[in-house]
């Protein structure tokens, strides 16, 4: 009888839209954000409060506010506060103020008419709800620079001055604006943009030792025991880093390597499953590439293909690559080049972007050098370069 | 009115069991919805509103419409629609 193996115990805690309980290397800013609105949760008619989140792709703006919005409502609602979170993507909603507003008006209203006026009577419609309700809402616009760009300052200054033409009534409506970059704010005029900047919570890019935290953090969730080694977060923080520190990236990298490693009915998520992973996600490397190679290159990288072929580690040591490539000379009836040529050929394979060469501090014998094969599946590779070596012999 | 007055319009009926799935709609929508014209749905929901059987709220120039749930009129109404429909 055959039965579904997998490396998963729960892919969902790698989709996009899951957001996790913690997240590491965001605690101090997930504090300060709660900060910023502790006054929702003990006077939360009195004041209204203005938020933007900026970051890179992939820092964790999104996750963030999220996160925060599914906390603060929890302890709105357990001490009775009627208090919404409402996230919005504005580029979704074709960053029309018509539109966003509606979603926020769907939540107190499903069956809102979607057309019949304007934007600016929407506003005070959906004011009227929060009066009606007694509530107060948390808006988020994410992708901000979407509003901007298709409705200006105007719309902007609608939502943020608000509450100067509801002098002595409750405050009800606050924002939070994520966008990737603050130079979109320029776009805006003096007084709006006064009127935006009050509280700004910048996310840095990750480092490659917080994204492996983030990957191991999902790892335990989303796979079962021993499934996904070390070796393999760390080549996937790597792949990340070089994706601008995305971990968004990162994540999706590891489910689609778990769903190679299914496909191939492996115990265990091994480094080949992440190049063919990237190689899925990433343009491969094109076979021009490999054309441009000299004749010493090429056995080089066949001899480093054939090694990850059979070995499942994420690195193989220069000295280990340069025995393999001695043998691929032989099979090829060739001398092999100079240590120091070697040397040139790698930094040169490593320019191109097919491998990668890391230099380490560890042991005690001085430097050694890291060899991977971060974005081409080996067995691939191997195929091409051979194809490639056998025209060359003819 | 009486009962038979109230329930003797099919557009009535339909405009109940369309609140009951709906929640709740503004009259526009109930008027497209059932394919009649706005003024003809707009008597039938104030005779329904007259009744206490339904209640409407206005947003500015959107008035919306839905089944008061505090009637025993309405309860009996939700009742009637949901033993008719379980029956089928």
């Amino acid at each position: 009888m055959s039965y579904y193996r997998s490396v998963f115990r729960d892919e969902t805690k790698l989709d996009i839209n899951y957001i996790p309980y913690t997240l590491p290397h965001r605690e101090t800013e997930l504090r300060l954000l709660t900060e910023f609105f502790s006054f929702a949760l003990q006077s939360p008619e009195k004041m209204t409060q203005r938020v933007i989140i900026t970051g890179d792709v992939g820092t964790g703006k999104t996750a963030l506010s999220q996160r925060f919005g599914a906390s603060i409502t929890q302890e709105a609602n357990k001490r009775g506060i009627n208090l919404h979170y409402v996230h919005v993507n504005c580029r979704e909603y074709r960053g029309s103020l018509f539109m966003i507003l509606q979603r926020a008006a769907s939540v107190f209203h499903p069956n809102f008419p979607k057309r019949g006026y304007a934007a600016e009577e929407l506003l005070s419609m959906l004011m009227q709800m929060l009066d009606e309700e007694k509530a107060h809402i948390i808006f988020t616009l994410d992708e901000f620079e979407s509003l901007i760009e298709n409705e200006g300052s105007e719309a902007v200054y609608k939502l943020t001055r608000l509450h100067e033409t509801r002098q002595n009534k409750p405050q009800r409506l606050s924002l939070i604006c994520i966008l990737r970059n603050l130079k979109t704010i320029e776009r805006l005029d003096l007084s709006t943009r006064s009127s935006l900047q009050s509280n700004i919570i910048n996310l840095q890019k990750y480092s490659k030792q917080q994204l492996i935290d983030i990957l191991a953090a999902r790892v335990t969730m989303a796979f079962k025991p021993s499934a996904v080694p070390e070796d393999t977060v760390d080549m996937i923080a790597e792949e990340a880093m070089s994706e601008n520190g995305n971990a968004r990236f990162g994540i999706e990298l590891l489910w689609r390597a778990g769903k190679y490693a299914d496909a191939e009915e492996l115990d265990a998520v091994t480094a080949e499953c992440v190049r063919k992973a990237v190689s899925s996600i990433i343009p491969a490397m094109r076979k021009s590439d490999l054309e441009t190679l000299n004749l010493h290159e090429r056995l080089f990288l066949l001899g480093v293909a054939r090694i990850f072929k059979q070995n499942k580690n994420a690195y193989v040591t220069l000295a280990e690559a340069e025995q393999t490539y001695a043998v691929i000379c032989e099979e090829f009836n060739t001398s092999p080049v100079s240590h120091t040529q070697l040397w040139k050929n790698l930094r040169n394979l490593s320019a191109v972007g097919i491998l990668k060469a890391d230099v380490t501090a560890a042991g005690t014998r001085g430097r050694s050098t890291n060899v991977s094969l971060p974005r081409i599946p080996a067995s691939e590779l191997e195929k091409e370069l051979k194809s490639l070596l056998e025209k060359q012999e003819t | 009115m009486d009962v038979e007055d109230v329930f003797s319009s099919r557009l009535r009926m339909k405009i109940l069991k369309l609140l009951d799935k709906m929640h709740e709609l503004n009259a526009s929508e109930i008027a497209h919805r059932l394919n009649v014209n706005y003024v003809v749905t707009a008597k039938h929901l104030n005779v329904l509103e007259k009744e206490g059987i339904i209640n409407h709220k206005m947003f500015g120039r959107i008035r919306l419409y839905w089944l008061n749930e505090n009637s025993p009129k309405t309860k009996a109404v939700q009742h009637l629609i949901k033993t008719w429909e379980q029956a089928n």
